[in-house]
């Protein structure tokens, strides 16, 4: 079967590690390319490479603010993921989620003691 | 191939800490409270006793204020590998499902898989599209945003 193009298909789009990279950073807020190039140690043209296909699938969106352009997450793309991996999938990624910041406290504190 | 593909579901996923750590956080309702169900959730105790035929009666709070009535009965305890549970809504519950936790060390962090078996495979398909209140329900940017990350790690760890 053909390979949908990365630009459509949300499913090619997280599949890049850099990309996915520029998501969990825009998970803290917004951000101009320049700042998201530098902090991910990539040119800028291809920061804005990664940006031009996350938007294109519905993950990022953008928005002009004076000269710059910044960039955040857009939950719409995202929809053909959570539908894929259905709701217990989701129950139990969201819980391990809890569990792993949990015990990473516990670790912390039972060293401190 | 084993002869349950059908109707399981498995999930496998690293927790950054070490394995002891990892399975203590099974085995007391004070550490169960903290994580048990999706960001939002909250959980009421009845009754708990870790023990093999002992039970874990419980209800499940959803961020909706939609209550979820949970049990939970321990088959199988083996510290730190393994726990094998039946879980449903309650102790008669003809739809209850297995679940075999293993907890496997990776470096200092620990794997945990999850392989749970359902009574029928359309039980299992039904799980999967809808699943307590997670599926369908307004999700905010923050908590998609988390299960990027989610997915993000499973990736990296493929």
């Amino acid at each position: 079967m053909a390979r949908a193009a990365t630009t459509s298909d949300v499913f090619n789009a997280i599949a890049e590690p850099q990309r996915r990279e520029i998501l969990v950073l825009l998970r803290t807020g917004e951000r101009p390319v320049t700042v998201l190039a530098q902090e991910l140690g990539m040119t800028q043209p291809r920061a804005s490479k990664h940006l031009r296909v996350l938007k294109e699938v519905g993950l990022v969106r953008d928005r002009k603010a004076g000269k710059q352009r910044l960039y955040c997450l857009d939950a719409h793309g995202l929809r053909a993921v959570h539908e894929w991996t259905g709701g217990f999938e989701r129950f139990w990624a969201e819980t391990f989620d809890r569990l792993d910041a949990y015990v990473r406290e516990l670790k912390q504190t039972r060293q401190e003691e | 191939m084993s002869t349950t593909a059908d109707r399981e579901i498995v999930i496998s996923r690293v927790i950054d800490a070490p394995r002891e750590l990892v399975f203590e956080a099974f085995t007391e309702v004070g550490h169960l409270s903290r994580w048990w169900g999706p960001d939002g959730f909250t959980t009421t105790t009845r009754s708990f006793e870790f023990r093999v035929g002992g039970e874990w009666d419980f209800v499940m709070h959803g961020p909706d204020g939609t209550d979820y009535q949970e049990w939970i009965s321990w088959t199988e305890i083996a510290p730190p590998e393994r726990i094998a549970l039946r879980h449903g809504e309650a102790p008669d519950d003809p739809n209850a499902f297995e679940s075999v936790l293993t907890f496997e060390p990776a470096g200092a962090a620990t794997r945990i898989g999850m392989r749970t078996v359902f009574p029928t495979r359309e039980l299992r398909d039904e799980a999967v599209e809808k699943y307590h209140a997670v599926e369908g329900g307004e999700q905010t940017l923050a908590n998609l945003a988390a299960y990027v990350t989610g997915v993000a790690r499973k990736g990296s760890e493929d």
